[in-house]
């Protein structure tokens, strides 16, 4: 009987989330803004020659879109910490882990999917030949969930703290190196015309992974935040 | 009587306990770190050959490759540590793992610089990105944000514990960082010591190389309770036994 | 340290040692790094013992301080502390 009860709590759960993000639109717009800034000004710092750019381009946009998340993550948590409805989801019956899979599932949907939404753009900005667009896209699909997943255990650790921005920057990068790398090697893979499912592979091998784990090791670390 | 080892160890896990343990090992531990590191010296820099292909620059490895063991072992005591902090809620599990942190932390530092000053004659570069590089560059990071996390907490039990948390991911995230980085690009020579096989490298030159191993374990020994010791006096300022201390350290 | 003087006997002079074969540009300072970095690592807690322990000493005398008070003058003691 608990099952159909779970599903929604799970389904309000996110409903609730996406329609906070939906009344705080611009907030949804800003990492857009900021990807598509950062990617104007490599051609300006690099100098305008396609080949370079064609080059550098999967690595580019790649590092745009982890950046850009980087500075939403921050907000994952905060409002609910502030008004305190964290506290309550902390205490409620449910259980906390799925409670906070939803929560970084709309997380995911509202800043990573606008990103990968424009990832095009910024791909056809730096004449990343179309082809490997797809393998682009492929890899962003499976990697800024797995950055998702990981940032929320780190926001979720630095639940207690006041000032947590260059911290969680500092703590996220040696986690996200691994995705960093097969992602990049995918798409440099694509563009060399050599095989590039191994990489694509491993990425969603560890996506696997950090779905089961993430949430729950998040609800562990949110608990140890929280425990004054 | 069977139980006489968790009782003694409950005993030690007592902030006094292992305050008057700690400061009493302490002196022996630095003592021994400092002959041994003495003789390493002495048999590395005076003894050994110079090395028939790399001259005398393969005499940084003395001090290189005892600290990137150490980065690796504080790493694991720290892990385990934070374990137990985080399962059994020991303060003093606690204390040791947050003040191993920046100890590892500064051995790590020393792997990075001295290994790039032993790239530059050999390989011609400062750095390379390989696996074994990334990964002592990884793990100088993950050492940063544990202590980054432990002092961004105003309360720092709470603090100690949400970097325990951190530390354990990152003994997860070591070696998925190491195979990655490999799958991407190698170029590091082989490893030289194998403590099980027979070893590449002559005794002349694995003896000192061992007792620098020996000396920085102890060293290590020796910061840690050094650092445990101040840190306990600053957590139970308020209790007596700190107090008489304090007032004991006034009188001298 | 006589092994060290036929060392030196044996390969020419001190020199010879403190060159380390033409690279004493990259030994020494790896060898500098190692002890610097460490020895700070060992006078820091020092530091911070006699920190913590002055600061102890100090809300102690406050305390006590704050007690003789109390006691001399008991109709102007703070309700609670």
């Amino acid at each position: 009987m608990s099952h159909p009860r779970l599903l929604n709590a799970c389904a309000a759960m996110l409903r609730r989330d996406l329609t906070l993000a939906w009344r705080r639109r611009g907030d949804i717009a800003m990492p857009v803004l900021y990807a598509l800034i950062v990617t104007m000004l490599f051609p300006f710092a690099l100098g305008p020659e396609d080949t370079l750019l064609q080059r550098i381009a999967g690595g580019v946009v790649l590092v745009t879109v982890l950046l850009a998340m980087l500075l939403a993550l921050d907000a994952m948590f905060s409002s609910d910490i502030e008004d305190g409805s964290l506290e309550q989801l902390v205490l409620a019956p449910q259980p906390l882990a799925l409670m906070l899979g939803m929560k970084i599932l709309a997380h995911w949907l509202t800043t990573a999917l606008p990103l990968i939404v424009i990832a095009p753009l910024l791909a056809a900005m730096l004449h990343l030949p179309g082809a490997v667009i797809p393998v682009l896209l492929l890899a962003l699909l499976l990697a800024t969930p797995l950055l998702s997943l990981l940032g929320a255990v780190l926001v979720a650790l630095t639940a207690g703290t006041r000032r947590s921005g260059m911290l969680l920057a500092l703590m996220l990068l040696p986690l996200c190196v691994p995705a960093v790398i097969f992602a990049a090697g995918a798409v440099a893979a694509a563009q060399q015309g050599l095989p590039w499912l191994a990489p694509i592979a491993w990425l969603g091998a560890a996506l696997v992974l950090a779905v089961v784990l993430a949430p729950l090791a998040c609800a562990a670390a949110l608990r140890i935040a929280l425990d004054a | 009587m069977s139980n006489w080892i968790p009782l003694w160890l409950h005993k030690l896990g007592s902030p006094p306990t292992f305050y008057r343990f700690a400061g009493a090992l302490r002196p022996w531990a630095m003592a021994l770190a400092l002959l041994f590191g003495a003789i390493a010296l002495y048999g590395g820099l005076v003894l050994a050959p110079a090395d028939y292909q790399q001259g005398d620059a393969y005499r940084i490895i003395f001090i290189h490759v005892p600290s990137a063991w150490m980065s690796m072992f504080i790493y694991a005591v720290m892990g385990v540590a934070a374990f137990i902090a985080l399962v059994w809620r020991l303060k003093l599990a606690e204390v040791v793992a947050m003040e191993s942190a920046p100890i590892g932390a500064a051995f790590t530092f020393i792997t990075l610089v001295t290994g790039s000053l032993w790239g530059k004659p050999m390989w011609g570069t400062w750095w390379t990105w390989d696996a074994r590089l990334t990964s002592e560059l990884v793990l100088l990071f993950l050492y940063l944000g544990v202590i980054g996390l432990y002092h961004a907490f105003e309360d720092r039990r709470q603090g100690a514990r949400a970097a325990a948390f951190l530390a354990i991911i990152g003994i997860i995230n070591v070696p998925i960082v190491h195979f990655s980085v490999n799958w991407w690009n190698t170029l590091h020579q082989g490893s030289t010591i194998n403590v099980f096989g027979q070893s590449k490298i002559s005794w002349d030159m694995l003896w000192p190389l061992l007792s620098m191993m020996l000396a920085t374990k102890f060293y290590y020994i020796a910061s840690l309770f050094s650092r445990v010791r101040t840190d306990l006096l600053a957590l139970e300022g308020g209790k007596d036994w700190v107090r008489k201390i304090a007032e004991s350290e006034a009188r001298q | 340290m006589s092994a060290l003087q036929t060392f030196f006997a044996e390969s020419g002079n001190a020199a010879a040692f403190f060159k380390m074969g033409g690279y004493a540009a990259y030994v020494w300072p790896a060898y500098a790094v190692f002890f610097i970095v460490l020895i700070v690592d060992s006078i820091a807690p020092r530091l911070r013992r006699r920190r913590v322990l002055r600061e102890l000493r100090a809300r102690i005398a406050r305390q006590s301080s704050r007690q003789d008070r109390a006691a001399s003058n008991p109709i102007i003691t703070p309700p609670s502390l």
